[in-house]
């Protein structure tokens, strides 16, 4: 059997002025799969995903999306894709039911075909007890689910999400992604993800591009990714004060296959992390190193990110969820 | 069809789910015709005028009854008596007076003697209107300066003008009424149609329905039919409360009603048109605040609502020719003070019809499609 391609990007490039947003990207998502964009803010995706959506022209290069080029047909093109963009777009002032109803008849769907339609996406996200209530009553989660449902009334081949999932609390995550499994499953629907959040990307699509600055550093499944980097497992070192010797007695170990540093961090690529921890703090003692902490982990994309940029995602990003959540922020969120 | 229709009604919804914004647009234009109404009020009245007079003689005498029937009829003035030159001066130079009228001791024997009799006005001519009213009444009073009864026979050959009125009087509060209803249309248009786009663009919802087939046309015509909708029935409700409150007879509510329902449709599509084409890529409402004020000014006060247009300088007459409430107001003047029908205000409709059809062209074309 011959998979079609839902999305053929090549060399895509979108400039505002100086700044190149992204920059010569090309790709393509077969029908049915779950493909996920994972970036750092201000990596492009949102620009991209917008040239895909027709809502912005690419500045070069094509994008065929379902059946059309955005470019040139982008009518057909909209007919044919549902798009969560990242801003909540419902109506406040319209109850859940009505902004459906209303975005269905956008699209032209019969009353009857409209109605039974929206029930039933009602059901899915757990709304239709609140469908009459105005979504300004709504809690950040559920507009969040309205808006997933809302542009599947007309059952587009293809889902565009762009950061479904910032600024929910882990629950309402839990809720959306189930959703998302639930779609991809049943469907059979294209979906078009992208994201910042790692465990994102992980837990849901078949595959995942990692962008940054505008291009694509690294694109295949979850598992393709993580193999790309030497070792298992990580290590990550917080020491008291950090010398060259230090990195090269660490290197010179047999299980260690890579070193990295960041500040005061050191991030050690090794096989069997549980086992060789006890191993390396011993070494650290016996050449005079005050390990602060330390902590083992299994790979994620996270990795695969610092392994091809030398910086991490999480950074930047644990600071501005902080702001937004005014709360501290969970361990597990990251890694 | 399904489509537009989908626009119109979510705009509609919204507007409905915020009954400030329809109160507001209601309230302001009626409070707007009682404050301009009493503000202006056509004739001046109450200005305060101190007086010193002898009243030493007929003349004299005469001179202040004239004047205190001017204060008791017309009320150009209120009359304050004083005594001291010095102080009635003083007092016009610190505001509280806006003229001081002085007749000398001397008045009553120069003119016996038919000398050259004088009094003196002074007058606070920073405030012109009130100088030239108070300057005007005295003047009235002065030249009627008869100490006693004169008859006046009609000469045959002397040559009078005799002004004869075409239509029945209307009084100043009457004469805003067109200006107000169309303060309700402009007010209306700004607060629908263009503007709910730029409040869309602010709140970054504009993009659930740039993502839909909806066409540049279906966006643009289906905002501008709601703020038809919704403009028309403050328009008309306006009009309404204005006639009742002013009491403009209204013989023929079927063939005026619906004269009149079809210049406040035209017009209200003619501003909804013209507004769309202004805002149309603006991003922020505060950029709409700015502009309204100044599309009021440059609209409104030309628009012969207040003043004629014939007493316009050139310059401004030439923008009058394409500013689209002067043929509003000329139409709703003609309907409600002339009691014309169609035919009379064909002129302003075929303007208002053309006007409207080219700003949504250029609007329509002009809308992105795009982010």
């Amino acid at each position: 059997m011959q998979n079609s391609k839902a999305i053929e990007v090549s060399g895509i490039t979108k400039k505002f002025g100086p700044i190149t947003a992204v920059d010569d990207v090309s790709f393509d998502v077969t029908e049915g799969e779950f493909f996920g964009f994972l970036g750092p803010n201000g990596a492009g995706k949102t620009t991209l995903i917008r040239m895909l959506t027709t809502l912005l022209k690419p500045t070069s290069g094509r994008a065929v999306v379902a059946c059309c080029d955005v470019a040139k047909n982008p009518d057909a093109v909209r007919r044919e894709i549902g798009v969560v963009p990242q801003a909540m777009t419902t109506d406040l002032d319209l109850t859940g039911h009505e902004n459906m109803d209303i975005y269905g008849r956008f699209y032209g769907i019969p009353s009857k075909e409209r109605k039974e339609r929206i029930e039933y996406l009602l059901e899915m996200v757990g709304l239709t007890a609140r469908a009459n209530d105005l979504v300004a009553a709504y809690s950040g989660g559920m507009r969040r689910r309205l808006e997933v449902a809302r542009v599947l009334v007309h059952r587009p081949k293809i889902l565009f999400l762009d950061e479904p999932t910032i600024g929910l609390d882990p629950q309402s995550r839990h809720v959306v992604w189930d959703f998302l499994r639930k779609l991809r499953d049943g469907d059979s629907i294209t979906i078009f993800l992208t994201t910042h959040y790692m465990e994102e990307a992980e837990a849901l699509c078949n595959r995942v591009a990692i962008i940054d600055s505008g291009k694509i550093i690294a694109l295949g499944s979850p598992d393709e990714l993580k193999s790309q980097i030497p070792g298992n497992d990580i290590i990550s070192l917080t020491l008291d004060n950090l010398s060259a010797n230090t990195v090269e007695i660490i290197k010179n170990l047999p299980f260690v296959h890579k070193v990295n540093i960041e500040n005061n961090t050191i991030r050690v690529y090794v096989d069997s992390g549980a086992q060789n921890l006890p191993v390396l703090m011993d070494e650290m003692k016996s050449s005079g190193m005050k390990v602060l902490s330390a902590t083992v982990h299994e790979q994620s994309l996270e990795d695969v990110f610092i392994h091809y940029t030398g910086k991490s995602i999480r950074e930047e990003e644990t600071k501005k969820v902080s702001l937004l959540l005014g709360a501290g922020i969970p361990q597990k969120w990251g890694r | 069809m399904v489509r537009l229709l989908a626009v119109i009604e979510r705009d509609l919804k919204k507007f409905k789910r915020n009954p400030v914004v329809l109160a507001m647009s209601i309230i302001m234009p009626i409070l707007y015709l009682i404050i301009l109404g009493n503000s202006f009020q056509g004739k001046l009245r109450g200005l305060p005028l101190v007086v010193i007079s002898p009243e030493a003689g007929p003349y004299s005498e005469y001179f202040m009854d004239n004047l205190r029937a001017i204060e008791a009829g017309p009320q150009t003035f209120t009359i304050i008596r004083m005594k001291d030159q010095g102080d009635a001066i003083a007092g016009v130079r610190q505001g509280r007076y806006k003229g001081a009228l002085i007749v000398p001791p001397d008045f009553d024997k120069r003119i016996s003697l038919k000398r050259r009799a004088e009094v003196g006005l002074f007058l606070d001519n920073t405030d012109g209107i009130s100088a030239e009213a108070i300057r005007n009444a005295v003047d009235g009073a002065f030249r009627f300066l008869e100490p006693e009864y004169v008859a006046i026979r009609e000469r045959n050959d002397e040559k009078y003008l005799r002004s004869i009125d075409l239509y029945r009087k209307v009084d100043y509060y009457q004469s805003l009424v067109p200006g107000v209803v169309i303060m309700a249309i402009f007010l209306g248009t700004l607060t629908t149609g263009a503007f709910n786009l730029v409040m869309d663009r602010f709140l970054g919802i504009d993009e659930s329905y740039l993502l839909t087939p909806l066409s540049k046309s279906h966006i643009v015509s289906g905002l501008i039919i709601s703020g038809l909708s919704i403009t028309t029935i403050i328009a008309t409700l306006i009009l309404v409360v204005s006639l009742l409150i002013t009491g403009i007879p209204f013989p023929s509510v079927i063939k005026q009603g619906t004269s009149l329902f079809i210049v406040i449709i035209l017009t209200t599509l003619c501003l909804l048109s013209m507004l769309f084409v202004i805002l149309g890529r603006i991003k922020h409402p505060r950029i709409v605040g700015v502009l309204s004020g100044f599309l009021n000014v440059i609209l409104f006060f030309p628009s012969g609502a207040i003043y004629p247009i014939a007493s316009f300088p050139e310059w401004l007459k030439a923008f009058a020719k394409i500013n689209p409430e002067v043929y509003a107001v000329d139409a709703l003047k003609s309907i409600l003070f002339k009691n014309a029908g169609l035919s009379t205000i064909s002129g302003d409709i075929a303007f208002l019809l053309v006007f409207t059809i080219v700003t949504m062209t250029i609007a329509i074309a002009t809308f992105k499609r795009t982010l």
